[in-house]
């Protein structure tokens, strides 16, 4: 469990983390969304008493990862993959971490068999593709069997089969009680790999639930066709719906759900052909939800 | 026993990381083949020009820390060891992996110093020792020699080792203010070389006074039996030198702990 109280990060006048109030439960994959510098990484270098917060706390397990006295044991992280010195071998890597947090040796095969770079274990990390490092990176953060694991873009940099390896293994170590928290900055990833979302926009939160409340929550459309159409959308508006014509003669009603819609048809005696509600797709209530949170947004040029 | 990070795990962890990288080793290696290689040079020198020595040359002649000529250069062989032991951790970002592991940052930076100045200490020991008794024996029947049965010149050899370890573990210190690799050698290099040009250049009266606080000098009055007129005794040369290592190393443990990783 980790818990984010009133956490915010000034950097001068800048501020990354806006007042951030935030459970991350154990036993579900926590997906932690926004766009770029929206602070993400910030605030996973908070929780992992790598940044200070200017205000608020992180703690986890109620504890702040300063006081946790075996903290590899209790916390797995992957921030940044390429972050080994590039002329240790894995396996010496590993070594160093086990032997600070007196985890036996014979921990480092087994995550390195469990990564899937055994082979390679012995070479130099400055040759390792991206994608090897975040295996590396993922060997590391499993080495003390944690309960708590953070993954900053874990997918960067991964071909189509370490996509589908990692998101498996997000989904057994949810599955096993553990906290998955796994931040990203797109939308399609997460709708796969989590069952909680936490938006956040400029360092404040947005919204947060299941992937089922957040396409819930979004307005969603309904297409009508009817014989006589003018009637119908006539009906609507007056029954507090909002009518948008469409070129092919069909009428995109917002503000009102399928089933009033036809009610509303029924009691105007108008016949439907169609009726045909259709959800926001993720990626657009995210969209729709950062739109005023993107830090660098493309405008179309300005004119003379 | 307790399974908590404690100092003595995370002093494991750091000798592991500082073994297993290639630098330390060809770091130590220049270290070895700069002070010993130098000392047969310098020595070799010496003899075949000693009969055509003044005489006032030959009686202040110190056989002693001509023959420890070579730890000018192997400091900063050993300076650069102490530099990267902490900046390419800064510079691959693998300082945010030590400190997640050990979240004790003070506990790292003496771990990691543990290290460095046990190891430096006895490697450099060796190689002083060795580059002392390689010039005796270079001088031996020309020059007059020095023995290691004499309390002193004992005592500047092996002040030649502890000589060597501070201005690896300066590296170190200023490795840990500046994070940048670069930045700490070129600052480091000046303080060794730079300074005691721009010394020279001042009005001579300021020069007595200032080039024995130069570091180089304070290792000058470190490595010689009899103490020249110009430095400090042996005493309170390796005392100020330990000094301005210790504001350096400190001044880093405090910003190491105020600053974002």
């Amino acid at each position: 469990m980790i818990r984010l109280t009133s956490l915010t990060k000034r950097y001068g006048d800048t501020v990354a983390v806006d007042d951030l109030d935030v459970e991350i439960r154990p036993g579900v994959v926590t997906g932690f969304l926004g766009p770029n510098g929206s602070g993400k990484s910030t605030t996973m270098r908070i929780i992992m008493g790598l940044d200070a917060p200017t205000s608020g706390s992180a703690t986890i397990n109620g504890r702040r990862y300063h006081d946790l006295e075996r903290p590899l044991h209790e916390v797995g992280a992957l921030l940044d993959a390429k972050s080994v010195h590039p002329g240790r071998s894995a396996r010496n890597h590993l070594r160093a971490l086990a032997a600070s947090n007196r985890i036996p040796p014979r921990r480092i095969d087994d995550v390195l068999d469990f990564a899937g770079i055994t082979s390679v274990a012995d070479k130099k990390v400055g040759g390792f593709s991206l994608g090897m490092s975040q295996r590396l990176g993922i060997a590391a953060a499993m080495l003390g069997d944690p309960g708590v694991l953070l993954f900053d873009e874990p997918v960067n940099g991964l071909d189509p089969e370490g996509i589908r390896w990692i998101r498996e293994l997000f989904r057994s170590l949810a599955t096993e009680g553990r906290t998955v928290f796994v931040s990203s900055h797109l939308m399609s990833e997460m709708a796969l790999s989590a069952d909680e979302i936490i938006v956040i926009g400029r360092g404040r939160l947005i919204t947060q639930g299941t992937v089922g409340d957040l396409t819930a929550s979004a307005d969603g459309v309904v297409t009508v066709r009817a014989v006589d159409a003018d009637r119908l959308a006539n009906a609507i508006e007056v029954g507090g719906g909002h009518v948008e014509r469409r070129n092919d003669g069909t009428l995109a009603v917002s503000s009102l759900n399928a089933e009033a819609i036809g009610r509303i048809a029924l009691d105007a005696g108008v016949a439907l052909s169609e009726l045909t509600p259709r959800r926001a797709s993720l990626e657009e209530v995210y969209m729709d939800l950062t739109a005023d949170a993107v830090e660098y947004s493309s405008t179309a040029a300005p004119h003379e | 026993m307790s399974d908590r990070v404690t100092l003595a795990s995370t002093t494991r962890a750091e000798w592991i990381k500082f073994r297993s990288v290639r630098s330390t080793l060809t770091g130590y290696l220049v270290t070895v083949v700069l002070t010993i290689g130098l000392a047969a040079l310098i020595t070799s020198a010496i003899r075949t020009h000693w009969t055509s020595t003044t005489e006032l040359r030959r009686i202040t002649f110190d056989p002693v820390s001509s023959s420890l000529g070579g730890t000018l250069f192997a400091q900063f062989a050993v300076g650069v060891i102490g530099i990267l032991f902490i900046t390419s951790e800064y510079a691959s970002g693998s300082i945010r992996t030590t400190f997640a592991a050990t979240p004790r940052r003070g506990t790292v930076m003496v771990a990691k110093l543990l290290v460095l100045s046990a190891t430096t200490l006895v490697m450099a020991e060796v190689v002083v020792l060795a580059a002392f008794l390689l010039g005796q024996r270079i001088y031996q029947g020309v020059v007059p020699t020095a023995s290691l049965g004499d309390g002193a010149v004992l005592r500047a050899v092996l002040l030649g080792g502890v000589y060597l370890t501070l201005l690896a573990i300066l590296g170190f210190g200023l490795g840990l203010i500046l994070r940048s690799q670069s930045a700490a050698i070129s600052v480091f290099t000046s303080l060794l070389l730079v300074l005691p040009i721009i010394v020279i250049i001042l009005p001579t009266s300021w020069q007595n006074t200032i080039t024995k606080w130069e570091p180089s000098a304070l290792g000058r009055a470190m490595m010689s039996p009899t103490p020249a007129l110009d430095t400090f005794g042996w005493a309170t040369g390796t005392l100020v030198l330990c000094l301005y290592v210790a504001a350096v190393v400190v001044t880093g443990i405090v910003l190491v702990n105020r600053r974002d990783a």
